[in-house]
């Protein structure tokens, strides 16, 4: 984020930041008060708003087309005395103290005495395949669309196929026993303002050269559609994530989406996406990224043939029909 | 090969970066980010895939062997934001174009920038290598001076 930080405290147990970015503000906006737990946090903005409002198809707001991320205060949380200067593809800064818990703020100084070293953190749990989770989520570039619909929400994310379903005027279910990568989410509407909460989450981390989170991470958030001065729009989330095992406190965030013009202007649609077929990168002996090439035994091609080349049509490159050396 | 706008491509690209940090489902630790060399090939395969794309070509050395090299770009939606798509190259096209080195010395590297058949440069660059508009123009100096390497050219410009 092309950004200018001002760090400001709000009472004696919030982290609250103000980010200023050249474009538009980008402020966090904490909660009405502090709370122990996210359920609390939840049932009182539940209460507040008298249990929610209950859109139509005719009413909900709409939020359709293309979006991309647009800043956040990532950077703003965790590391201080940071600038636009960056190391590799990670910005220069040195730990904020106080911020995550001991073994979670040591795991975040190897990552950033990583990045440091070589630009970035040796191997990011994505080069495997894992997806982001949340809350990730919040922050992988690439496309996402928001569909809303008056009992569910779905947020799409191009980038390992992530939908995540925010189940309208409903109660939390873990039928499945497990924590999984977006955990459970269910919301209710405020007007225009979409509210959601965030619980059984499996551990993931903010984003490469970002801290890691526990499983006992949850959220609650806010989503709201804003209009720049310019007439542009923005779809702001506020959130406070809660996760006694990795954070001191709870903190807030603030993550910002932008209409993906760029895409819809020349007509981009999302595709599938998985990388088992096509990715070539792994974690190799000396704990970094290393890459498989043609010739490998593992190499992985992308665009050859199925486990059945024996019969017509199984090539994945049916416009070029290109075909690598053994 | 297709047609397309540099300019848009310029520009686009330099939007990106600013817009948030580098994108990829991987580390770029592998690749020597200064080390910046430039070589010229055919294209066997242009994989406009995700998570990454690669570039595939094959380089004649001195001697008239062929290798194939495997070069990494970023991924297919952020190239699109940059006007480049799945049909950008086709087999048979000839680049010239300027990569970082993957470490371990085997014919790979990271894309920086590339020079189509018809001058114009693109850049479909990730995390592993600069292509921007900065980089290109940089290396647009040093190719009149017939400079193969930023090593090379960095050592020359400070005797």
């Amino acid at each position: 984020m092309n950004s200018r930080a001002i760090i400001a405290t709000f009472g004696c147990c919030w982290l609250t930041v103000y980010s200023v970015t050249l474009a538009q503000e980008l402020l966090v906006v904490p909660p009405p008060m502090e709370f122990e737990t996210s359920t609390e946090h939840y049932a009182y903005l539940l209460e507040q708003a008298d249990g929610g409002t209950q859109h139509t198809m005719e009413t909900i707001p709409q939020w359709s087309g293309l979006w991309e991320t647009d800043g956040n205060n990532n950077n703003d949380i965790f590391l201080e005395e940071y600038t636009d200067e960056r190391i590799g593809s990670t910005v220069r800064g040195s730990v904020r103290s106080g911020v995550l818990t001991l073994p979670y703020e040591e795991a975040f100084r190897e990552r950033r005495r990583q990045a440091e070293e070589t630009g970035q953190q040796y191997y990011d749990r994505l080069t495997h395949c894992e997806p982001p989770g949340y809350p990730r989520h919040l922050r992988e570039p690439y496309v996402r669309e928001f569909i809303n619909l008056p009992h569910q929400s779905w947020q799409l994310n191009d980038l390992g196929n992530e939908n995540r379903r925010i189940y309208i005027g409903q109660e939390h279910v873990n039928v499945y026993a497990t924590h999984s990568w977006l955990g459970d989410t269910i919301g209710f509407w405020e007007g225009d303002k979409l509210i959601t909460h965030t619980v059984d989450l499996l551990p993931t981390d903010y984003f490469r050269s970002q801290p890691l989170t526990s499983n006992q991470f949850e959220s609650v958030e806010v989503w709201e559609l804003k209009t720049l001065e310019n007439g542009e729009e923005r779809l702001e989330v506020q959130v406070t994530f809660y996760d006694e095992l990795s954070l001191v406190k709870p903190i807030n965030a603030v993550y910002r989406f932008k209409p993906s013009t760029e895409l819809m202007e020349i007509g981009a649609r999302i595709r599938h996406f998985e990388c088992e077929t096509s990715s070539n990168s792994y974690l190799s002996e000396d704990g970094r990224t290393q890459f498989h090439l043609p010739g490998d035994p593992e190499y992985k091609d992308a665009r050859g043939y199925t486990m059945f080349p024996e019969l017509p049509g199984q090539s994945r490159d049916p416009i070029y029909n290109t075909q690598l050396p053994e | 090969m297709k047609n397309i706008d540099v300019w848009g491509l310029l520009l686009t690209g330099a939007g990106l970066v600013s817009a948030e940090s580098l994108p990829a489902h991987h580390s770029f630790v592998q690749f020597d980010q200064s080390t910046e060399l430039i070589m010229s090939g055919e294209v066997v395969r242009w994989a406009f895939n995700a998570p990454h794309s690669w570039l595939y070509l094959d380089v004649e050395d001195n001697d008239g062997d062929v290798t194939l090299w495997s070069f990494e770009g970023s991924g297919p939606v952020s190239l699109l934001r940059r006007s480049i798509n799945g049909n950008t190259f086709e087999p048979g096209d000839r680049l010239t174009f300027m990569y970082c080195p993957i470490r371990d010395g085997r014919p790979a590297g990271h894309l920086g920038w590339v020079r189509l058949e018809d001058g114009t440069y693109i850049d479909p660059s990730d995390g592993g290598c600069a292509g921007d508009e900065e980089t290109i123009e940089r290396w647009k100096g040093w190719l009149e001076q017939g400079f193969a390497s930023n090593r090379d050219a960095m050592a020359a410009e400070s005797h």
